[in-house]
């Protein structure tokens, strides 16, 4: 039962999983990185449904301050744009690396990238990457 | 992208939406809103123009080195103006003044912090775009 | 007095702003320059610090309004002191190794890129190991992230950038799991300052001890993943090998160590230490710490690559800390701590040993380096002495710590770990001693080699020299060091 009280909850739980599960088991680096965008928003919802408080107004003040009580908790949200910042820079340096990848063995398959042995010579540092 | 009803429409909503973004962002210390969210809907209508009218549309005002030269120049303005919020009510140095709570000009130094994150979200968000899009 | 609590601040704003400095720098000269200025500034600090808690003990530093406690908190005790600033020389003698080497290594308009990147990776380890706030925790962790696979991304080369790909998501994973951490102890204690959540905890854990569970183990994964505890390594070998040298030094040495430090904070400022040893987790990480040792040294013994061979023997060594957080009592955290110190010190410098010897090569593999002790000398000694240092011949900081790891291990009763500790060391010697042994003796190995042949410059020697100068020196002055730190994790 307390699966269906803790909706918000209990829904960021699957929701990592599904993140989680896409980020392992999909080979697609893309994919992959849908997968880690999906982990991060579980990790969003689950923060700030913790400051949600049923039947309270957003912390904004509009006509005049309706005192504590009638507030929700505004630390949370606050919390979450900060890390919604760091994921669209860490989402944004993921995509990057990965057209360079692309671009040098031309597939964003991971298992294929991966079975082209690297070899521990100097690879042509000077590619034409920019 | 040649399609005359596009870039008709595009030249009419990019000020628009410029400023939207503006608006947001010199409102962010009293409603919802701030330096983050103005900053990438100016960069949307920077990204518009991109792809409606090619590069050079933008790339004559806003050339890529000097993007990040501003966005360098507004980092060193924030973190001096945050370090010096976060360092001077321990030596009780002088505060800007917080105003009349609800009007534009108050809150102390969040107003011009906003303006700087958002000078700095808009550049990085149309930067990382350009490194994506290959023409 | 105001102004010595306030120096851990700007001692991350110097470094931040020199950071953001150097993008109007056109000279890559100046800019190495303005990097290092930055660094030594802060280093001066740093001492000052040290100092300033030697006579006045711990301080707290509060952003904002001074009684506030809703804002960004600093704590730095003798434990952080310390490690700002050993950490802050390694990074400062480093920097002035890449002056000469970076160069060749990577290409030039990448040169302006990787001191951003140097002076961010250190202020915001810095950051780690003051900050208070587990949420600022968090979100220095992530910039640290981001910046240490920037310098790892520089060099450009096919491997160099899937390690990366592979460094990057791995990390992501760990952060995704250090945020849901917080969120879970945010939803029960409702505070995100440390020693308010460990009030918190105090009075009500009984209600909460599922939760409390969870948090730990969130904290122990997600960290662990970043500071490469041992199954979830992977990414470490490759990131390591393949990134320019000095990138590999700071990454080796430094970048690994403040997230095993926010662990310690974690686990026995946060949670307490009578309370964390009520859980499994503790064993649980003193038998991957255990798993570590002995894995991280087998697998290096089959190294080819002299890189990658270093980089699995950081493994190695990553265990030895996890095994003294695992022990659980406040002088194995302290032991951990110290042995982050010698660790630091010691892996920087066999890096550079390790890339001044492929650099003058041109080879990778050990099998080439055979009689280069007679080639190279003063290069060669210097690596030989770091490896003494992790084999664990005494006087070196090794050898302190693991005698030290001994002596708790025989004070909680568990006689069995001796051993591992034993086997783990005499696995550091079948990896290290051949190259060594190979590289001075062996009438086979030194034919047609020519005495001082491979001449290195003096100025890529000194910083080399400091390094293990001041691995000596913690050696010899482990007892003082160790006084310093542990009363503060009683």
């Amino acid at each position: 039962m307390a699966l269906f009280h803790n909706y918000y909850d209990s829904a960021s739980i699957v929701l990592f999983g599904i993140g989680l599960a896409t980020l392992m088991l999909n080979k697609n680096l893309i994919k992959k990185i849908i997968g880690m965008n999906i982990m991060d928003t579980s990790v969003f919802l689950f923060l700030v449904s913790k400051g949600y408080i049923a039947g309270r107004n957003a912390p904004i003040i509009t006509d005049r301050y309706e005192g504590v009580t009638a507030y929700v908790n505004p630390i949370p949200s606050a919390l979450i744009l900060t890390g919604i910042v760091v994921a669209v820079s860490v989402t944004a340096f993921l995509l990057a690396l990965t057209i360079k990848l692309y671009e040098t063995y031309g597939t964003v398959d991971l298992e294929e990238i991966l079975k082209v042995k690297g070899d521990d010579h100097e690879v042509n540092n000077q590619s034409s990457l920019d | 992208m040649n399609d005359l009803i596009l870039k008709n429409i595009v030249k009419f909503i990019t000020p628009c939406i410029q400023l939207f973004g503006i608006y947001i962002i010199l409102y962010g210390h009293i409603s919802p809103g701030g330096g983050f969210s103005g900053g990438t809907i100016i960069a949307s209508s920077l990204i518009l123009q991109h792809i409606t009218f090619g590069r050079s549309s933008v790339h004559t005002i806003f050339r890529k080195d000097r993007a990040l030269k501003l966005i360098g120049f507004s980092l060193i303005l924030y973190s001096l103006m945050k370090g010096y919020s976060f360092l001077s009510s321990q030596f009780h140095f002088p505060h800007p003044p917080t105003g009349v709570p609800g009007s534009l000009l108050s809150g102390g130094f969040i107003l011009p912090l906003n303006i700087l994150i958002g000078i700095i979200v808009s550049c990085t968000i149309y930067i990382i775009f350009t490194l994506f899009a290959n023409e | 007095m105001k102004l010595i609590t306030s120096l851990p601040l700007i001692e991350i704003l110097i470094l931040f702003i020199s950071a953001f400095l150097m993008p109007f720098v056109r000279k890559n000269k100046n800019i190495k320059i303005v990097s290092v200025t930055a660094l030594t500034f802060s280093f001066i600090l740093s001492v000052v610090i040290v100092i300033n808690v030697l006579q006045n003990g711990a301080f707290y530093f509060n952003t904002g309004y001074i009684d506030t406690i809703l804002g960004i908190q600093l704590y730095i005790g003798p434990v952080e002191s310390l490690l700002n600033s050993l950490f802050l020389f390694v990074i400062i003698l480093v920097a002035c190794f890449s002056f000469f080497t970076i160069d060749s290594e990577i290409r030039e308009n990448r040169i302006k890129l990787f001191y951003i990147m140097v002076n961010l990776l250190s202020a915001s380890i810095l950051g780690v190991i003051f900050t208070n706030d587990i949420f600022n925790g968090y979100v220095f962790i992530e910039v640290a992230a981001l910046t240490s696979c920037g310098i790892v991304v520089v060099k450009e080369t096919q491997d160099n950038i899937k390690a990366a790909l592979k460094y990057l998501i791995m990390s992501t994973i760990g952060s995704g799991l250090i945020l849901m951490g917080i969120a879970f102890i945010y939803s029960f204690t409702g505070h995100l300052n440390i020693d308010l959540i460990h009030q918190a905890i105090l009075e009500d854990y009984t209600q909460y001890q599922k939760a409390l569970l969870i948090t730990i183990a969130l904290f122990t994964s997600g960290l662990g993943v970043k500071s490469a505890m041992f199954p979830l390594h992977t990414w470490l070998p490759d990131a390591h090998s393949t990134a320019p040298t000095a990138s590999s030094a700071l990454l080796s040495a430094i970048v690994l160590k403040p997230f095993a430090f926010f662990l310690i904070k974690i686990m026995y400022r946060m949670i307490g230490f009578d309370l964390v040893n009520q859980f499994n987790i503790i064993t649980i990480i003193l038998t991957l710490g255990c798993c570590g040792m002995l894995f991280g040294s087998l697998a290096a013994i089959f190294q080819k690559n002299i890189k990658r061979l270093i980089a699995y023997s950081s493994i190695a060594q990553m265990g030895y800390i996890f095994f003294g957080i695992g022990l659980g009592s406040p002088f194995g955290a302290a032991i951990a701590v110290y042995h982050m110190i010698g660790h630091a010190v010691t892996k920087s410098a066999l890096f550079m040993c390790s890339g001044l010897m492929i650099e003058k090569t041109g080879y990778k593999t050990i099998d080439n380096y055979k009689g280069l002790g007679h080639e190279m000398p003063i290069t060669f000694a210097l690596f030989t002495l770091g490896a003494f240092s992790m084999i664990g011949i005494p006087i070196f900081p090794g050898f302190i710590s693991k005698w030290y790891l001994s002596i708790e291990c025989i004070h909680l009763n568990q006689l069995l770990l001796i051993f591992v500790v034993l086997a783990s060391s005499l696995l550091n010697a079948v990896y290290y001693f051949p190259i060594i042994i190979n590289g001075f003796f062996g009438i086979e190995n030194l034919k047609n080699k020519e005495y001082h042949s491979k001449k290195v410059e003096t100025q890529k020697l000194l910083p080399i020299a400091a390094l293990i100068l001041a691995m000596v020196l913690l050696g010899a002055f482990s007892k003082n060091i160790l006084d310093f730190i542990s009363p503060e994790l009683h």
